[in-house]
């Protein structure tokens, strides 16, 4: 039942200009910073290629890519369920043989299969050199690992703050209050201390760099479980009155 | 003259016997034959009780509709009977299943219009029913057959490839009650259906409602008198939370006779007559009567003629809904 729900949510939200927009300028801002990284690269001496082209690319490239995941994701995320709750129809879903859990499924699968193309942008941009010179395909997928846990959780964040509260604008005050503060704690923490370990750049390099490590995983894992969960308790008490 | 109708303590639809003497037989096949059964269901929002212990019952072919003014709680019984809001205490059961403890089985068998319709704007007619008939569990042929049946039901045929937003609140209105019944269920619960209708469309609205009790049972709210006396055969007056009548829209047993004479006797005169049980003055020489158990109107006007009181006046003075409404609320008899 939540992958219906979470069909329909796509194929819903690909109606909308949004959809296509937030494709079109990732696509356009991604191609940009592809080619500057190509372009980088070369300039290079080949005596101080320190690192491989992948892995200017899985900086450069997956760097803007969380970037713009970090800007686009709260977006998509402040009417899930901030909207329903407002304008009542909401009462589709709770009126169907569904609970809670799996509503908050669907939608979270719904902005995950839309968070997959933006995911596949640099990917397939990176992969459009393989004839031409040599990539390494692990980084890459890890990558591409790293980018989809990090939308996962982003949209995990956006989720708890859409369900949290009927009005769009806290909503998104709220995801991005916690993402920029999630960011933040990177570089403002000592490293090894427990904030400094509740930040994702961190562990989102890691991926970026080809290094697939169990804590890096268990974070991206303990951030969507936690987030969803917060969601989950919101809708109960919703429900509860 | 109602306080038979009456139950300001307790608010049952069901024989208070049932309550006290209810084996597990008896209640097994009252789950049976009765599609949606609330025991004592009450909602509170601290501090307030905003719906009091409620028993209400439907059957197939039953139309019941909550009746009172704004802020009575009518939309809260119904987001609880929906599955969109918790009880605070009481149970529901839809055929047979107990909501709270099965939500999944028994919504299976709810269709929804809640005040607002919950539309999807950005999204076609089609589209949208088709989505709402799998979100039911439909599998995709049956909510392809599904949509095309409420769609008629509806009148939506003309209107299926148009965006739901660019629809007049009429038509909205319709889409809203056509993902209500399009998976057929056997428990329908209409929150104000015909709000923003026109005066056809009301009619139609009625119609569907009439056709779907037929193998259903059928639970709407409305604050407008004429919308239930036109649609329902049933109603739940509630106040302030309580519900405060419960029974027929027109109780027969609850008829009584205006008359005029132009004698203008006392009351304790007219009472005499064997066939009477009371008699009110309501002005000098006007008279409600309230006859014995068996005893014809025919019966009673040979007897006041023979009186020769001159009788001006002798018209049966039944309680419209209107009347009901007003003494369960405020107490007015008039």
């Amino acid at each position: 039942m939540s992958l219906t729900l979470a069909w329909m949510e796509w194929r819903r939200f690909m109606r909308t200009p949004l959809a296509w927009i937030a494709l079109a300028l990732t696509l356009a801002l991604l191609s940009w910073s592809f080619l500057g990284a190509l372009e980088s690269f070369n300039k290079l001496p080949a005596a101080s290629r320190r690192l491989g082209l992948t892995h200017h690319l899985g900086l450069q490239l997956y760097g803007l890519a969380s970037v713009l995941m970090l800007i686009i994701t709260p977006i998509l995320t402040l009417r899930a369920f901030s909207d329903p709750l407002r304008n009542g129809s909401y009462a589709l879903f709770s009126s169907a043989p569904l609970n809670n859990a799996q509503i908050l499924i669907g939608k979270f699968l719904g902005i995950l299969l839309y968070q997959l193309l933006l995911v596949l942008l640099p990917l397939g941009l990176s992969l459009s050199l393989w004839s031409g010179t040599p990539i390494d395909p692990g980084l890459l997928l890890s990558a591409t690992l790293g980018l989809l846990l990090l939308s996962a959780g982003f949209s995990a964040i956006g989720l708890g703050f859409s369900a949290l509260s009927d009005h769009p604008g806290v909503a998104a005050a709220g995801s991005y209050g916690v993402l920029l503060l999630l960011s933040l704690l990177d570089q403002h923490t000592e490293r090894g201390s427990f904030l400094h370990w509740l930040a994702w750049p961190s562990h989102y390099l890691d991926l970026q760099m080809g290094l697939v490590r169990l804590h890096d995983l268990v974070y991206f894992l303990t951030l969507i479980l936690f987030f969803l969960a917060f969601a989950w308790q919101r809708l109960e008490r919703r429900l509860q009155g | 003259m109602l306080s038979g109708a009456f139950h300001p303590h307790r608010s049952t639809g069901l024989d208070p016997v049932w309550h006290r003497k209810a084996t597990l037989g008896a209640e097994a096949s009252q789950f049976m034959t009765e599609l949606l059964i609330t025991r004592q269901l009450s909602r509170q929002f601290p501090p307030r009780e905003v719906v009091q212990p409620l028993d209400l019952s439907l059957a197939r072919g039953d139309i019941l509709g909550l009746l009172g003014p704004n802020g009575a709680g009518k939309s809260t019984i119904l987001r609880m009977i929906s599955g969109d809001l918790a009880p605070s205490r009481g149970s529901i059961h839809v055929c047979g299943f107990d909501l709270v403890r099965q939500p999944r089985a028994a919504k299976r068998h709810i269709g929804y219009l809640p005040e607002r319709p919950p539309l999807h704007p950005d999204q076609r007619v089609d589209e949208f029913l088709y989505d709402c008939a799998r979100l039911r569990g439909l599998s995709r042929s049956a909510a392809i057959g599904a949509r095309a049946r409420s769609r008629q039901q509806c009148d939506l045929n003309e209107v299926g490839q148009r965006l739901i937003r660019k629809l007049s609140k009429g038509y909205q209105q319709r889409v809203g009650l056509a993902q209500a019944i399009l998976h057929d269920p056997e428990v329908v619960i209409l929150d104000e259906p015909t709000d923003g209708l026109d005066p056809a469309q009301i009619r139609q609205v009625r119609t569907l409602i009439g056709q779907l009790a037929r193998d259903k049972a059928v639970l709407l709210s409305s604050h407008n008198l004429g919308e239930i006396q036109a649609a329902c055969n049933r109603v739940v007056i509630l106040q302030q939370g309580r519900c405060v009548y419960q029974g027929g829209l027109t109780p027969s047993e609850r008829t009584t006779y205006r008359l005029v004479l132009e004698q203008k006797p006392e009351s304790s005169l007219i009472a005499e007559l064997p066939s009477l049980t009371s008699v009110e003055t309501m002005e000098p020489g006007v008279y409600r009567l309230t006859l014995a158990n068996g005893k014809r109107p025919s019966e009673v006007l040979t007897e006041l003629v023979a009186r020769n009181w001159g009788v001006s006046e002798f018209a049966p003075e039944t309680h419209n809904l209107e009347q009901i409404f007003l003494q369960a609320t405020t107490g007015d008899t008039a």
